[in-house]
């Protein structure tokens, strides 16, 4: 096995601004999957039953079925309906569409670690209810979801790398590129491999440290 | 935008192979996942540092570079070294690869959710290490180990969709047969979204029994809802 450092250094620059999509793309998707989530957890307040139907299928649905198939599905069938989108925003809405499910869950656990107490406390001080949640609720919840968050933020980077397969040209598909024009595919994988590695690993000292934080938070 | 069921009927055979492949490129992936993660896991918390700093690099490595990629690297790397396996080998090799640092993570952290007193108990009691592990350990980890591996089955099967990639013919390969004969990306879509939704909700019905049953013994007192609750911790 003939292993070359040259077809690395040669893929290097490429490679990274491919790197520089994926991260752009999965920070697109976690900060529209907040969005989804928080529109999720407000419609899942069990006040109208079939809301909250609604929102439960929606969550199992997307939890239940491979990323690979919503991808597809979305580039393939939001043509068809006649709205024609880029890929790259196709794969972002995507990306966005199956983290909000996860996010759901991520938000019910900040808001569930709040104790009852508090609400009831704040409320018979004599706070309102929008300054309760201003005061007492969000500093808290906003605090102890940013760590789940980061590790959200992390597996999208990981799942962004199924673009490729709808050619957005991020981190996985420029390396596709790469060895479609020089027949290297054990170097370039790895070096590709090699990139991934330290973006997460990075973000995993960051998530460590937001956690510990959050610890100063927790009620 | 309609829905043409016949696109579906006509197919349902090439759905009903590609379902075949996903569970037994599945099945073995599992087998050979839990029997790496065992010994993982077994490894990680060992004493020596020579069992332990392999182990953890490989957790890692796995957990930190995305599936696509190391089923990319599995499939080219593999033939340098003399190994010509076909796609389904490869893809079920990279699948139990994958999976095995997930089942590693979770039996780990199954083990250390008992408490070492336990352990240290039977022991000065007269009982051998294993038999320990067996009588004493295994059954009060099973509250930690089975959602955790549950959500490790679902996730692998998930993961499995990928192998079409590196041309495996199982599920999302189907898919793409049938869009290619009947451009009907809808109908094509759904229905292999539709098997996967099934096969992980059958799963987790699966799993939840297994955690009911081998949970029978926490129900006497506390009854069953903070037995559950205490489960997870």
């Amino acid at each position: 096995m003939d292993f070359q450092v040259r077809h690395v250094i040669e893929a290097l620059p490429f490679l990274l601004r491919g790197a520089l999509v994926t991260v752009e793309t999965s920070f697109l998707a976690v900060s529209l999957g907040l969005a989804v989530g928080i529109v999720l957890t407000v419609l899942r307040q069990p006040r109208i039953r079939a809301l909250e139907w609604c929102s439960q299928v929606y969550i199992s649905l997307m939890r239940g079925t491979p990323l690979f198939i919503q991808i597809l599905m979305v580039f393939y069938v939001l043509p068809a309906v006649g709205l024609d989108i880029p890929r790259f925003f196709a794969g972002v809405i995507a990306l966005s569409l199956n983290s909000g499910a996860y996010v759901t869950e991520i938000i019910r656990g900040g808001l569930s670690a709040i104790p009852r107490g508090q609400l009831d406390a704040a409320r018979a001080m004599g706070m309102s209810r929008s300054l309760v949640w201003r005061h007492v609720v969000l500093p808290q919840v906003l605090m102890l979801v940013l760590p789940p968050l980061a590790i959200e933020f992390t597996s999208l980077l990981k799942a962004s790398a199924l673009l490729s397969v709808i050619a957005v040209v991020e981190l996985t598909r420029t390396a596709q590129q790469i060895i479609a024009a020089t027949f290297r595919p054990i170097e370039l994988w790895l070096a590709t491999g090699a990139l991934y590695f330290v973006m997460c690993f990075l973000l995993g000292s960051v998530t460590r440290w937001l956690e510990r934080q959050a610890a100063l938070y927790r009620p | 935008m309609r829905f043409d069921l016949s696109v579906v009927m006509d197919n349902w055979h090439v759905f009903a192979r590609g379902l075949a492949v996903t569970v037994a490129c599945c099945a073995l992936a599992i087998a050979g996942g839990l029997a790496l993660g065992l010994v993982v896991a077994l490894s990680r918390i060992s004493r020596r540092t020579s069992l332990r700093a392999p182990a953890s690099l490989y957790v890692e490595i796995i957990r930190d570079t995305p599936f696509l990629v190391q089923a990319f690297l599995v499939y080219f790397l593999l033939p340098r070294f003399g190994l010509r396996l076909g796609a389904m080998t490869a893809g079920v090799l990279a699948l139990a690869v994958y999976a095995g640092a997930g089942f590693a993570e979770s039996i780990r952290g199954a083990i250390l959710s008992v408490p070492r007193g336990q352990m240290e108990a039977a022991r000065a009691t007269g009982m051998p290490r294993l038999l320990a592990m067996r009588r004493i350990v295994a059954p009060q980890m099973m509250g930690y180990l089975l959602p955790a591996l549950t959500n490790q089955l679902i996730g692998t099967i998930k993961e499995s969709s990928v192998l079409s990639i590196i041309t495996v013919p199982e599920l999302t390969m189907a898919s793409s047969i049938v869009l290619g004969q009947s451009f009907a990306a809808i109908e094509a879509y759904s229905v292999v979204a539709l098997l996967y939704w099934l096969l992980t909700i059958g799963v987790a019905l699966v799993m939840g029994a297994l955690e009911r049953r081998a949970l029978r013994h926490r129900r006497g007192l506390a009854g069953p809802p903070q037995a559950r609750a205490a489960g997870r911790e």
